[in-house]
């Protein structure tokens, strides 16, 4: 059962193609986001159930690595919204299909032009604070 | 020029599992991957187990995974993807079983062929003329593009929703659907609706374009299977 599985992970790693590489970045950027959300859904409730807990995980937030890490999710949602709607533009209008290399293109290109500002001000931020209140 | 074949092999008689052999061959640069397969097995080897027929990219017997992307040995030409002295990755199709070496066995995939009814469904009376059923340029041309299929599987064993579940019917059975369902003398596009709407017909298409991208034919695979989704989606057919 297992088997098919472990095949599609390896052989996506594997496997070359252009639209290979963006199909995979959504998938990951996609289960990534959900994995956040579900740590993200239990730390908040926490501040009901468990207050303590709940001020424990905000403490880890404020860490070196899991800034690095804000950052990350940011930029998973970023490209995963940009591109996600270029999937959704073409499989709304298959004509467009023709111009898959140049949409393919736009989507990278506007997630960077969207993540460069993003990371300036979430880097600026976070070095602000580590500034004024030392690292832990 | 010389280049490296460095192929995946299995023996289901001896081996567990695959393992990597690489053969030095020598090719010109216009020479296709083919050639340099005949050379080893020729000259070099004689148990490599590999399919081809036509050997000019029309029966579609020799898809592999050439540098890591599905591809007709037959008409991929040394030159595209090597340089002197490089190395060219030679291994099976991937999700259905190898028997041995390059040849896997293609049964599942021909099962999802014949599923969706590739042939002409039309029970009206024949013309007064008794002749052929006429239809304009213009029908004729909607399902041009699906015509070209060769049914070699490069498409089909690309798609990583293929791997994961070889119950999907895959791209080349949607190409096959598609190239009926719009042909404009064809009454069975109902039928072949309803099969590819169930839950392995088209739906498990994530549009990773790696079908497009490796059918032999140029086909617009992705596309294919977006009208096939766009017929279920809106109930017309264009
Ligand atoms: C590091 C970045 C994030 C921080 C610091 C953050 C912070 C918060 C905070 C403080 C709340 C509680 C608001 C309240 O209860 O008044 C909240 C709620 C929530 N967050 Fe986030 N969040 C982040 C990222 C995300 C992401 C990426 C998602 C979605 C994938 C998300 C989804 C939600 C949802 C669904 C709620 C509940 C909304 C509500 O109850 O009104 N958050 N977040
Ligand atoms: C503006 C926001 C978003 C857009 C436009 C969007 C769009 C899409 C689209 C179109 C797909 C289908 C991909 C395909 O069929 O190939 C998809 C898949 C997915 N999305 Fe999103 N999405 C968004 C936000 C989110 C968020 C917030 C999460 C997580 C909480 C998420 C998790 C996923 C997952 C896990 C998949 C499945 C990936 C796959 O099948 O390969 N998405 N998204
Ligand atoms: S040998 Fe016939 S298609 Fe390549």
């Amino acid at each position: 059962m297992f088997t098919p599985l472990i095949t599609t992970a390896r052989e996506s790693l594997r496997y070359r193609g252009s639209g290979h590489v963006l199909w995979l970045l959504h998938r990951v950027t996609g289960l990534g986001v959900v994995i956040f959300l579900g740590t993200h859904i239990f730390g908040m409730s926490m501040a009901t159930f468990n207050p303590p807990l709940h001020e424990a995980m905000l403490a880890v937030y404020k860490t070196p690595l899991f800034s690095v890490g804000e950052i990350v999710l940011a930029a998973c949602l970023i490209f995963h919204a940009v591109n996600g709607t270029r999937i959704a533009i073409l499989e709304l209008r298959p004509a467009l299909w023709d111009k898959q290399a140049v949409a393919t293109r736009w989507s990278v290109i506007i997630t960077l032009i969207l993540l460069a500002p993003t990371i300036a001000v979430m880097a600026f931020k976070s070095i602000s604070y580590y500034v004024t209140h030392g690292l832990k | 020029m010389k280049i490296n074949l460095k192929i995946k092999r299995f023996n289901p008689e001896t081996d567990k599992k695959p393992h990597w052999e690489t053969y030095a061959v020598e090719v010109e640069p216009t020479d296709r991957v083919l050639d340099a397969l005949h050379d080893v097995k020729w000259n070099q080897d004689g148990t490599l187990a590999l399919r081809r027929s036509c050997a000019h990219g029309v029966c579609g017997s020799d898809a592999m995974r050439i540098n890591g992307r599905n591809m007709l040995a037959c008409k991929v030409l040394i030159q595209n993807i090597a340089k002197d002295g490089d190395t060219i990755t030679v291994e099976p199709i991937l999700g259905l079983p190898v028997v041995k070496d390059l040849i896997v066995d293609m049964e599942p995939f021909f099962a999802h062929y014949r599923a969706v009814m590739p042939y002409l469904v039309n029970n009206d009376p024949l013309p007064a003329n008794g002749r052929e059923r006429l239809q304009s340029p213009a029908d004729r041309e909607r399902y041009d593009d699906t015509t070209k299929c060769i049914l070699c599987a490069a498409c089909t064993t690309s798609c990583p929703s293929f791997w994961a579940r070889g119950e999907y019917v895959g791209p080349a059975a949607i190409v096959q659907a598609h190239r009926f369902i719009f042909d404009s003398r064809d009454q069975a596009a109902q039928q072949r609706l309803e099969i590819l709407s169930a839950q392995d017909g088209v739906w498990r298409c994530r549009t990773a374009f790696n079908c497009t991208e490796a059918c032999p034919r140029g086909i617009q695979v992705t596309k294919a299977i977006g009208e096939v989704k766009e017929a279920l989606r809106t109930g017309v057919i264009r």
